[in-house]
C-alpha cells in the first residue's frame, strides 16, 4: 500500500468532529431557552428532535416570518477560538518514524453562518456556511429545502439538497470538538470509497414521525458524489455513484424515574462506487469513474435516559457493519499479516462507539443548565488488514449563557487513539507501526 | 356582637373546609417538576413564574403569571381553580396562537411533574379545591336552525362588542381590553384560525360556559342553557373562512 493511502485511511479514522449546527435563532424566534430543545446545547432533546422533524415548526400559528416581527433575522454565528495541541507518533520521515506534535489557536477561529427556519407554513430549509479560517475560504456545509407535512399528515416530508443523514447520533450535533464518531468515516484499508457518513450528502429524503417523534424513519438517496470531502475518484456524474440509506427509531417511555426513555434504532445503506477511470499522468480524472462496486452499511442504535429527564444520563450504544466489495481496494494493497491482495477481495469492518453526556445539575437561572460533562469510546475492527482504532474523548462544558437569545461555553477536551498498523515502517520488521494520536482543545465557543 | 362572631366562625369553617378539599401539589413530584420548569419554562414564565422571564416583554400574549393561580384555559367554572388535566393538557398541547408550544414529546412523567409544579407556585391550591369540570352534553347537529339561534345569541349577550359584528375581534370594545395583569388583550378572531386551547366544537362550548378567567371573557353560564351555548357553537363555527 502507498504512503498515500495510509494517510487517507488515517484521515478518515481520526477526522476531525463536524462543527455543529446549533440555531440560537430558533430560540430568538420563539423566547424560549436553548435548554427548551437541547439535552445541552448542541445535543437534541425529545422536544428540539420533534420541532426539526416538524420543519423547524411548533405548529401553532407562531411559525410562520409573516407572524414575526420585521426585525427578527433568522442568522446564527458560531465560532470557538481554542487551543488545540496534537501528538501524533510514528509518523514517516526521512529520518525514520518520528512524533509530530503541533498546537496553536487558528486565528480568525472560523465561523459558521448557519440560517434556517421557514419560508411559509409546512415549507423549512437550512443553508449553513462554514470556514473563513486562516485559509480564508468557506464553504456550503448544508443547502436543503424541505416540504413539510405533505398531505397534512407529519408521516411524509420531502428534502432536497445537501443535508445530513439521519443518523444514530448526529455528527454535526456532537459535542466533542476534537474528533468525530470514527465508525462513520470507516473504510478498509486501500479503500477508494469517498463516502464518509458523518459528511453531509447531497440528494432527496423522504422522511416521517408520529405526532411526539417517538416512532421516526427516513429514506434517503444521495450521490455518493457529494460529501463534503470529494476524493477525487468520483464518477460521471451526480447518480452515477448512488446511495440509497434508511434510519428507523422507536422510543419507548418506561414511566419509571430510573430509566424513563429508551430509543432503538436500525439502518442500512447500499451505494456504488466506480473502480475504473480514465487518467492524467496516472491520476484519475475525477468524474471519469465507471465499473462500480458495492458498498453497504448496517447498523442499529440504542439510546436511553437516565435519572430526570431534565438533568439527565444520557447515553448513546451505536454498532455499525460495513461491507466493501472486491475491487473497492486501490490496485496493489497488501494485509500485512497475510500478504493478500486486498483489492482482490471484500473486505468488511465492525465498529461503534458508546456515549454519555451527563447534566449532573440545574440552576433556577437563566442558564439552568451549567454544566455538561461527556465522554465516549470509539472503536472500529477490520476484517482484511490494518486500521483497528480504539479511540476515547472526554471533556466537560461549563456554560456561561445558555438563555433564550445566545450561548457560550468554555470547552476542555481530551482525545486519545490508537489505529494499528497504518504508521510508518518498523525499522526493523518494516511493517507498519500503530499510530497514537492525543489532542487537547481548550476553547470558548460562542453561538449568538 | 354575636353576629360578628358567627359570621367570623362561618367564615373560619368556610376557610378550613376549602383547605381540607384542597389538592396542593406533591412535593416530591414538584420538585423533579423545578426541574424541568427550569429547563424549558423559565425564559418565559420567570424564574419565580411570574410570568416575568426575560422574554416576556416580547411576547404577544404575554405568559401566564402562574403564581396568580388564574388559569384561562380550564373545564372548570368561572373563578374557580383548574383541574390537574386542565393544566397538563395546557402543558402538553400548548396554545395557539401564543409563544406556549406543545410539550407532547418530553415524557408523561415530566409533564405530570409540571403540573405539580406550577401548583406548587400558588397558594391557591393549598387554601382552595381545584374545580370540578363542568358537564358537556353531547354536541348536537349544526342545522341551520342552531346557527340562526346562535346568531340572535351573538347579537343578545353583546358578543360583537369586542369579537365584532362579524366575529373577527375588531368590535368596538376591543383596542380598550385589558387583562388582570393591565396588558392589552385581543380577542379572539373568529374567522380564522383554532382557539387557542383548541379547535374542537367542545372547547368553545367550555369557553362560553367557564370564561377564561384573568381575561375580560365571562362567563355565560347563568345567561344561558347548554343547548343554547351550543346554538353560539354552532353560529361561531359558521364564521369560520379558512
Amino acid at each position: 500500500m502507498s504512503k498515500h493511502l495510509r494517510w487517507i485511511a488515517v484521515v478518515l479514522l481520526v477526522a476531525p468532529a463536524m462543527r455543529a449546527e446549533a440555531i440560537p435563532a430558533f430560540a430568538r424566534k420563539y423566547g424560549m431557552s436553548c435548554t427548551a430543545c437541547h439535552v445541552a446545547w448542541p445535543i437534541f432533546n425529545q422536544e428540539g428532535q420533534n420541532f426539526r422533524d416538524n420543519g423547524y415548526q411548533f405548529g401553532l400559528g407562531k411559525d410562520d416570518p409573516v407572524t414575526l416581527s420585521p426585525a427578527y433575522i433568522p442568522i446564527a454565528l458560531r465560532t470557538t477560538p481554542a487551543y488545540q495541541f496534537t501528538r501524533q507518533t510514528n509518523q514517516p520521515s526521512d529520518q525514520g518514524p518520528i512524533t509530530v506534535q503541533s498546537g496553536g489557536v487558528p486565528l480568525p477561529p472560523g465561523v459558521d453562518i448557519l440560517t434556517a427556519g421557514t419560508v411559509a407554513k409546512d415549507i423549512s430549509f437550512l443553508l449553513v456556511v462554514s470556514g473563513f479560517g486562516p485559509d480564508g475560504t468557506a464553504s456550503v456545509e448544508s443547502a436543503w429545502a424541505r416540504l413539510d407535512n405533505l398531505f397534512g399528515s407529519g408521516w411524509l416530508n420531502f428534502k432536497i439538497g445537501k443535508f445530513e443523514l439521519d443518523e444514530p447520533a448526529s455528527a454535526h450535533r456532537g459535542v466533542a470538538l476534537t474528533y468525530g464518531y470514527a465508525v462513520y468515516g470507516a473504510h478498509p484499508l486501500g479503500s477508494t470509497v469517498g463516502f464518509d457518513m458523518g459528511e453531509n450528502q447531497v440528494g432527496i429524503e423522504i422522511d416521517g414521525h408520529d405526532a411526539r417523534s417517538a416512532t421516526r424513519y427516513s429514506l434517503s438517496f444521495t450521490s455518493l458524489n457529494g460529501g463534503e470531502v470529494l476524493s477525487g475518484r468520483e464518477s460521471g456524474n451526480g447518480w452515477s455513484s448512488p446511495m440509497v440509506y434508511g434510519h428507523v427509531q422507536q422510543a419507548f417511555e418506561t414511566g419509571s424515574s430510573v430509566l424513563p426513555w429508551v430509543r432503538v434504532g436500525a439502518l442500512g445503506g447500499i451505494g456504488w462506487w466506480p473502480t475504473t477511470f480514465d487518467t492524467s499522468a496516472g491520476t484519475p480524472i475525477a468524474g471519469t469513474g465507471r465499473e462500480h462496486k458495492k458498498l453497504i452499511r448496517a447498523g442499529g442504535e440504542l439510546s436511553w435516559l437516565m435519572g430526570n429527564a431534565a438533568t439527565p444520563l444520557f447515553f448513546t450504544v451505536a454498532y455499525q457493519y460495513g461491507r466493501e466489495d472486491a475491487g473497492l481496494a486501490e490496485a496493489g494493497t497488501t494485509d500485512p499479516a497475510t500478504g493478500i491482495d486486498l483489492s482482490t477481495v471484500s473486505n468488511s469492518f465492525h465498529g461503534g462507539f458508546a456515549e454519555l453526556d451527563w447534566v449532573p445539575f440545574s440552576e433556577s437561572s437563566y442558564n439552568s443548565v451549567p454544566w455538561l460533562l461527556f465522554a465516549r469510546y470509539d472503536i472500529v475492527r477490520f476484517q482484511r488488514g490494518t486500521g483497528d482504532v480504539d479511540g476515547g474523548t472526554i471533556g466537560v462544558r461549563r456554560y456561561l449563557a445558555l438563555g433564550p437569545r445566545a450561548s457560550a461555553a468554555i470547552h476542555l477536551e481530551a482525545h486519545v487513539d490508537q489505529a494499528k498498523g497504518i504508521g510508518a515502517p518498523d525499522p526493523v520488521s518494516g511493517l507498519p507501526m500503530n499510530v497514537v494520536t492525543q489532542s487537547v482543545l481548550a476553547g470558548v465557543d460562542f453561538d449568538f | 356582637m354575636k353576629r360578628i362572631l358567627a359570621l367570623t366562625f362561618s367564615a373560619a369553617i368556610a376557610a378550613l373546609a376549602g383547605a381540607a378539599f384542597a389538592t396542593p401539589a406533591v412535593p416530591d413530584a414538584a420538585a423533579r417538576g423545578r426541574k424541568a420548569f427550569d429547563r424549558y419554562c423559565i425564559s418565559c414564565h420567570g424564574v419565580d413564574g411570574d410570568g416575568r422571564g426575560p422574554s416576556a416583554e416580547w411576547l404577544d400574549p404575554r405568559p401566564r403569571v402562574l403564581t396568580s393561580g388564574t388559569f384561562k384555559f380550564r373545564s372548570t367554572p368561572s373563578g374557580e381553580l383548574p383541574t390537574d388535566d386542565d393544566l397538563h393538557q395546557t402543558i402538553t398541547n400548548g396554545l395557539h396562537h401564543t409563544n406556549m408550544p406543545r410539550w407532547g414529546p418530553i415524557t408523561e412523567r415530566e409533564r405530570g411533574d409540571l403540573v405539580e409544579y406550577v401548583k406548587s407556585l400558588s397558594p391557591r391550591f393549598e387554601k382552595e379545591p381545584q374545580g370540578k369540570p363542568i358537564a358537556i352534553p353531547p354536541q348536537p347537529a349544526f342545522t341551520p336552525d342552531l346557527v340562526r339561534t346562535g346568531q340572535d345569541l351573538y347579537g343578545k349577550m353583546g358578543c360583537a362588542n369586542c369579537h365584532g359584528d362579524t366575529g373577527k375581534g375588531d368590535g368596538s370594545s376591543a383596542p380598550t381590553l385589558r387583562d388582570d395583569w393591565g396588558f392589552p388583550i385581543t380577542p379572539r378572531d373568529f374567522t380564522s384560525g383554532p382557539l387557542k386551547v383548541g379547535d374542537e366544537p367542545r372547547d368553545l362550548f367550555k369557553a362560553f360556559m367557564t370564561g377564561l378567567n384573568g381575561s375580560p371573557m365571562p362567563s355565560f353560564a347563568e345567561s344561558i342553557t347548554p343547548e343554547q351555548s351550543w346554538a353560539l357553537v354552532a353560529y361561531v363555527r359558521s364564521l369560520r373562512k379558512e
